[in-house]
């Protein structure tokens, strides 16, 4: 989060050691936890850096009435949508088909851009169905075409895609597959059983060999299929035992049957279950390398070149990622996308939900901090020239000179529609190697309520403090230790003064390296608010009537922030 | 345009001295337009060298081409987009830092030994803002928006310099290439492939022009 100077982070204290405290450690966690309170809070600290965010970032819980960073809130998830097409996804969809879209919406391998349909029709001779179609990328150029897949209709093209592998070969469906899958088991058995009784190969045996190596689908199913039959076939331990009895398998079911049946039934051999084993054929889904795909895969790519081959993040992005060459790319599907809501940790209260339709960027909740705690911001006082006078240059914020009182004006706005009292509290040098000196010089005021602007000026409000009247006699506006700068219908501005530390130590004579980041100069304030609010209606007791609607009640707010001034200049 | 009875002053220090008075327009006899070309208000046509422009050709509003240092060749049915630059040392004085993240490596030696001069193949398109110094550009060419194309280059046909990409002088694409994301290149084996695919972009293309020719009122007239 690298924002120009000056910025102002705020702190949230969502500390996960607080929460998981066990009874033995009670005591020093507390010790712990008081220690915390009474420390400074360091923005050096390896661990504030996790806590600290910009107010835009935070949320606020109106039931705890505390802030929400990021890191303490729940997300879930309120609806997956596809970021091409824009089709809504139902939830049971994903869970089954997976997150990715299965309409027509496919990325190119090789530059991930979104690829369009294409027509290969010839435009003076139309054919009836629009002539074959392709995925093709407009912006590398790289279709379908290249890798031989042409689709016969413009719609469901995952279904299409599915059952053409690359050069147009045709993928048999799953229950094609599982056909094959029993037939070379017969086949097998055939097989060891011709080899026993030493008769001759089986012409059957050359057929095998004559397939091309399975793919990666292939070898997918097989090992899924052997290892349901393993589970299948595991006997349990014991027969009663509530963890070993699988009643939706059959196998199982029919064996306890088997025990209540008829006692005629003749006692069954116990036969010790064989224990689990892995896959050792090809046709349970064991991958045997084979050291000539290696040698075809060097000569293929002397003669191509190098331009053939894939680019590691092309390779990750493929459904398999086993493959070397351009020619056995697949167009990607789009990956989805979802809609999330936010709720309390706690309290599970919904901080943040957008609307369910899936185009529009509104929220029908929205429980910003920045409705409830007010903005910190700090502006440099630069002395106005008298008139005539040339503009003085800006202030850098990115070179501070040490040593020189600087003065800043800090400006707290108020978004509650109550007035609050604001109390700054800082120590008076800055935690960390470079200690500037920090001064505020109004450390306790009030800021007024946010309300209409008729409202303010109907009413009398606060006679607006003239600046133009506090000028010195030398035009250096005069600042007052006590007094506020400036205010506004629901803001005020007070001054706080700043020395710069120094960089290096002149009476040192080591050469200490600064660390990356030490010369900025950030100044950790701990704000504390008091106000008063009219009674939230969870709050009231059961017995009060809805005729107190006047009382108030006191309220407290307190939290860290650290004000990043900027960098200080080497000297 | 100043008349100046008396001898005039050389091409070169003609080209040079650009004052504001002085002219640059190329002599009637060094621009040779076919009766069919488009050229759009607020075209410009500069330099001495002969500048050529082939049937059918569109040059919208906007567009310069320079023959200032070298003539200029535009082949059939060109179309060249706003605000794009054609000719040798056109280019001179775009900011070439700005690109640097874009630039590809240049290429060592010079890959070809041309004479002088720019040649656009026919049914080619330069689209906006594109600053074409190459020697030669092949038949079907797309130059894409914001793309410079250095001094010397030979592009092949039916190529795609796609949008902001910059080609530093002397390089070679060669045919169905597409040059993509600043420097990468790949071949387009798609259209390589298919003749048929060709003849379908031509006859959009061609249906372009019909379409430019009816919108964009021509000026052709202060050139012949």
């Amino acid at each position: 989060m690298a924002q120009p100077y000056p910025y102002t982070y705020y702190s949230c204290d969502c500390y996960d050691a607080k929460t998981t405290a066990g009874a033995a450690k009670r005591a020093s966690a507390q010790l712990q936890a008081e220690d915390e309170d009474e420390r400074t809070f360091d923005p050096r600290n390896p661990r504030s850096n996790f806590s600290l965010y910009p107010l835009e970032h935070l949320l606020y819980c109106e039931d705890c009435q505390q802030i929400r960073c990021p890191r303490c809130v729940i997300e879930e998830v309120l609806n997956w949508f596809c970021p091409s097409c824009l089709f809504e996804v139902p939830s049971s969809l994903v869970k089954s088909d997976g997150n990715r879209c299965t309409r027509n919406c496919y990325n190119c391998p090789i530059c991930t851009s979104p690829m369009t349909v294409s027509s290969l029709d010839d435009p003076t001779n139309p054919s009836e169905s629009g002539g074959p179609w392709i995925l093709a990328c407009p912006y590398c150029h790289w279709s379908t075409a290249e890798t031989g897949i042409e689709f016969e209709k413009h719609t469901g093209i995952t279904q299409q895609l599915s059952k053409v592998a690359n050069g147009g070969k045709p993928i048999p469906t799953p229950k094609e597959r599982e056909k094959e899958r029993e037939r070379r088991k017969e086949l097998e058995n055939r097989k060891s059983r011709d080899i026993l009784s030493g008769s001759e190969d089986s012409p059957t045996q050359d057929q095998r060999r004559g397939d091309a190596s399975p793919n990666l689908d292939d070898i997918y199913l097989n090992l899924a299929a052997f290892y349901k039959t393993q589970l299948v076939a595991q006997a349990p331990s014991n027969l009663f035992s509530p963890h070993d009895i699988n009643f939706s398998s059959p196998s199982s079911y029919s064996r306890i049957m088997n025990l209540y049946s008829s006692t005629t039934s003749k006692k069954q051999r116990q036969k010790k279950a064989a224990p689990m084993r892995e896959a050792a054929l090809e046709l349970e889904g064991l991958m045997i390398h084979d050291p000539s795909s290696d040698a075809a895969a060097i000569e293929r790519i002397k003669k191509e070149g190098w331009g053939s081959t894939l680019s590691p993040a092309q390779k990750r992005a493929q459904p398999n990622p086993n493959i070397r060459f351009d020619t056995e790319l697949r167009p990607v599907a789009s990956l989805l996308m979802t809609k999330r809501g936010k709720r309390c940790r706690s309290c599970r209260h919904i901080l943040s939900k957008p609307e369910s339709k899936i185009t529009s960027t509104r929220y029908k909740i929205k429980l910003l901090a920045l409705q409830h705690i007010p903005r910190l911001s700090l502006r440099a006082l630069t002395p106005t020239p008298p008139p005539g006078a040339p503009a003085a240059t800006p202030f850098d914020y990115n070179a501070l000179r040490s040593g020189i009182p600087a003065h800043f004006i800090l400006h707290v706005s108020n978004p509650i529609f109550d007035p609050i009292r604001v109390t700054l509290a800082t120590s008076s040098t800055t935690p960390g190697k470079v200690a500037s000196r920090v001064t505020i010089l109004c450390p306790q005021f009030e800021v007024g309520a946010n309300t209409d602007v008729w409202d303010d000026a109907l009413s009398s409000s606060l006679t607006p403090v003239k600046r133009a009247s506090m000028l010195g006699p030398d035009g250096m506006p005069q600042i007052e230790a006590g007094k506020i700068w400036d205010r506004g219908r629901n803001w005020t501005s007070v001054v706080i003064e700043v020395v710069p530390g120094f960089l290096k130590d002149p009476l040192k004579k080591e050469d200490e390296e600064l660390g990356e980041d030490e010369d900025v100069l950030e100044i950790p304030v701990f704000v504390r608010l008091e106000f008063e609010s009219d009674v939230s209606a969870e709050d009231r007791g059961l017995g009060d009537s809805l005729g107190k609607k006047g009382e108030r009640e006191r309220r407290e707010e307190a939290f860290w922030t650290v004000i990043g001034v900027g960098k200080i200049a080497p000297m | 345009m100043s008349a100046q009875p008396a001898p005039r002053p050389s091409a070169e220090r003609r080209a040079s001295n650009l004052q504001k008075r002085v002219s640059v327009l190329p002599k009637p006899t060094s621009i040779i337009l076919d009766p069919s070309v488009l050229i759009a208000q607020h075209a410009q046509l500069t330099g001495t060298h002969p500048i050529t422009i082939g049937p059918n050709t569109v040059l919208h509003p906007h567009t310069k081409i320079s023959s200032v240092q070298a003539p200029v060749v535009i082949g059939e049915g060109v179309v060249v987009y706003e605000k794009a630059k054609i000719g040798v040392g056109i280019g001179a004085d775009t900011e070439s830092e700005s690109r640097r993240s874009s630039i590809a490596p240049a290429a060592g030696s010079r890959d070809s030994m041309r004479g002088d001069g720019t040649v656009l193949g026919p049914n080619v398109v330069v689209e906006s803002k594109a600053i074409v110094e190459a020697a030669e550009i092949g038949e079907g060419s797309v130059i894409e928006i914001d793309v410079v194309v250095g001094k010397g280059c030979v592009i092949g046909k039916f190529c795609t310099i796609s949008a902001c990409c910059v080609l530093p002088p002397n390089t070679t694409v060669p045919d169905f290439t597409v040059v993509y994301s600043g420097s990468q290149r790949r071949i387009d084996r798609t259209i390589q492939s298919r003749p048929e695919l060709q003849q379908a972009k031509m006859l959009m293309h061609a249906k372009q022009i019909e379409i430019f020719k009816k919108l964009i009122p021509n000026n052709v007239a202060k050139w012949t």
